[in-house]
């Protein structure tokens, strides 16, 4: 059965927050929309976010790395946040594994965030109701755009091109194959969820300095001036 | 966990209802096998009255929490797998069956619809007041509440607020049941006293998991927050941890004992002890029970620590003091991955 899902490269966001931005732009007038903001010009702006970007810092000063966790709902394959709706409002769909809301059902009790361990939706106090990530439904299967626009918003804007969409069930994709080559992980694996969106682990990249540095020519190194005049006398010879 | 009003005015008012008429029947019932001389009308039918419209309230009052009101008759939908909904559907129909129950009581109908009205009735009690406690208790993202302590100790709320309501009206109409409901009422207490502090015990010794484990890191790894992405407060951040009440909870928690369990408690064994009795000294109980009882909700909200809070930082840090590894970090190589 197919599983839509994001895959996420912790290697290469940079944590813009682009995918945040253009999620909450394309959904707040999309058909899941509107994300509404509460005092958005006042001193405690805030409001319903798809998608936030979460900064950590691992390791002990000086060996420290930085890296950002962008966290959506991970329509996971065992979703806590769907049995315990009791309005059947919140419901995974068969065909694609991607989880929705029924706005029109939801009666705004707030149980399926409390069944959320990732915190991934959030109670639009405008609307009175919960929205969550759709993975973009409505651009998805949109047969109006272009067949290479048919992804998530944030997919689309990552500058860094960090996300990928697919079916993580389907061997031919190319977030399966990431997956599988790259080791891709999910969060909190203990909580039996099961989650769909996956991250792809964070390398190290190793630089021997010392080595690099044999090949650059440095102004301390005793042959500098000697290479230069070689090097601008071939110049000259080669001009004339 | 931010503290919902609405349910903890649900729990008050209905605890009250249910709990007093499982011992309304209960009398009623030991009648029937010649144990006890059973209760007047006029006071079943008042005590009656009284749960109807607690339970009523209490169904009006909850529905503040809801952001659709006028569409939780939909609550009846996922009676299958939702706690929230059989909570719903249960005690929606133990408010319809009682209101039966009183009709037929009142027109003098017979002992055999009356009777089976009646236990109807208790069993829907019963068990609205069970699928309420498993909302909690089922929840295993809030590891405080995830346990049977949750449920024993809200079933012996509801028994407690029943039996002191029981044993101020004893007292009031001079039924003969003032001793009975004394001995009830304390040993309900100290039961309630009993698991209370069982589930206070309890969060020391919880596996509390880490926010290594929430990444999916190494356990080796100290690993911090930087940044949450906003500048404000955000949904998560208010409604999964309440910051003003976690700075609260310390002054509040002892007064909820004080009043749940200590004052009630001496009182009703000043009375035992004495034989001093008056309905103004049970009157005093149940109000401090029930201004207990609300504090006491206050502070298992409170308690309750969501698993989400986690990313942003704001989970207990017990988990991080056993890690082995986490002081051999001069050893290790720390990179993620």
């Amino acid at each position: 059965m197919a599983q839509f899902a994001l895959v996420i490269d912790l290697n290469t966001c940079v944590g813009c927050h682009a995918c945040a931005t253009n999620c909450k732009e394309w959904n707040t007038q999309g058909s899941f929309g509107p994300l509404s903001d509460y005092d958005p010009y006042g001193s405690e702006p805030s409001g319903v976010w798809y998608n936030r970007i979460l900064t950590y810092e691992t390791g002990e000063f000086p060996d420290v790395q930085v890296f950002h966790l962008p966290k959506s709902c991970l329509h996971c394959q065992d979703a806590p946040c769907v049995p315990v709706c009791p309005t059947g409002a919140s419901y995974k769909r068969e065909q694609d594994g991607i989880v929705l809301v029924n706005y029109d059902d939801c009666i705004g009790c707030k149980l399926c965030s409390w069944s959320c361990p990732y915190g991934c939706r959030e109670y639009d106090e405008a609307d009175k109701v919960m929205k969550k990530c759709t993975l973009c439904i409505d651009r998805i299967y949109d047969e109006t755009l272009p067949p290479e626009h048919r992804k998530p918003a944030c997919v689309l804007t990552c500058p860094a091109r960090a996300r990928f969409f697919g079916d993580i069930e389907d061997p031919d994709s190319e977030v399966y194959k990431m997956i599988k080559e790259r080791n891709g992980f999910v969060l909190f694996p203990d909580m039996g969820t099961n989650p769909a969106n996956h991250y792809m682990a964070r390398t190290e990249t190793k630089i021997n300095i010392e080595e690099f540095e044999k090949h650059i020519l440095k102004a301390d190194n005793p042959l500098f001036l000697e290479v230069m005049k070689k090097h601008h006398t071939k110049n000259k010879e080669e001009v004339a | 966990m931010h503290p919902p009003l609405s349910l903890i005015f649900f729990f008050l008012t209905a605890g009250t209802s249910i709990g007093s008429f499982i011992f309304v029947y209960s009398i009623l019932v030991l009648e029937i096998f010649g144990k006890g001389a059973g209760l007047p009308k006029d006071v079943i039918l008042k005590l009656g009255a009284i749960q109807l419209v607690l339970i009523g309230l209490g169904a009006f009052g909850a529905s503040f929490h809801l952001g659709h009101k006028l569409r939780a008759w939909k609550a009846i939908k996922r009676f299958r797998t939702s706690w929230l909904s059989r909570e719903a559907v249960f005690s929606g129909a133990y408010g319809f069956t009682l209101l039966l129950f009183l009709v037929l009581y009142y027109f003098d109908a017979s002992p055999y619809f009356i009777h089976l009205l009646g236990s109807l009735t208790l069993l829907l009690g019963i068990l609205s007041g069970f699928s309420t406690a498993m909302i909690y208790a089922s929840n295993e993202f809030v590891l405080e509440w995830n346990s049977s302590v949750t449920v024993i100790y809200y079933l012996l709320m509801y028994l407690m607020l029943g039996s002191s309501l029981m044993l101020y009206f004893s007292d009031l109409y001079g039924l003969p049941y003032t001793g009975a409901f004394i001995f009830l009422t304390f040993l309900f207490l100290t039961l309630g006293l009993g698991f209370r502090l069982a589930f206070n015990i309890r969060q020391f010794y919880i596996r509390r998991p880490t926010l290594n484990e929430a990444l999916n890191l190494p356990h080796n790894r100290p690993v911090r927050v930087v940044d949450t992405g906003s500048t404000t407060d955000n949904y998560c951040t208010t409604e999964f941890y309440y910051k003003k009440g976690k700075e609260l909870l310390s002054t509040i928690i002892p007064v909820a004992y004080l009043l749940t369990f200590v004052v009630p408690l001496f009182l009703v064994l000043y009375s035992w002890i004495t034989g001093v009795g008056g309905h103004w000294i049970f009157g005093i109980t149940f109000i401090s029970l029930l201004a207990g009882s609300a504090l006491e909700r206050w502070c298992f909200f409170v308690e309750g620590n969501h698993v989400q809070n986690l990313f942003y930082g704001l989970y207990p840090e017990e988990g991080y003091r056993l890690r082995k590894g986490y002081m051999e970090r001069k050893e290790t190589k720390i990179s993620l991955y």
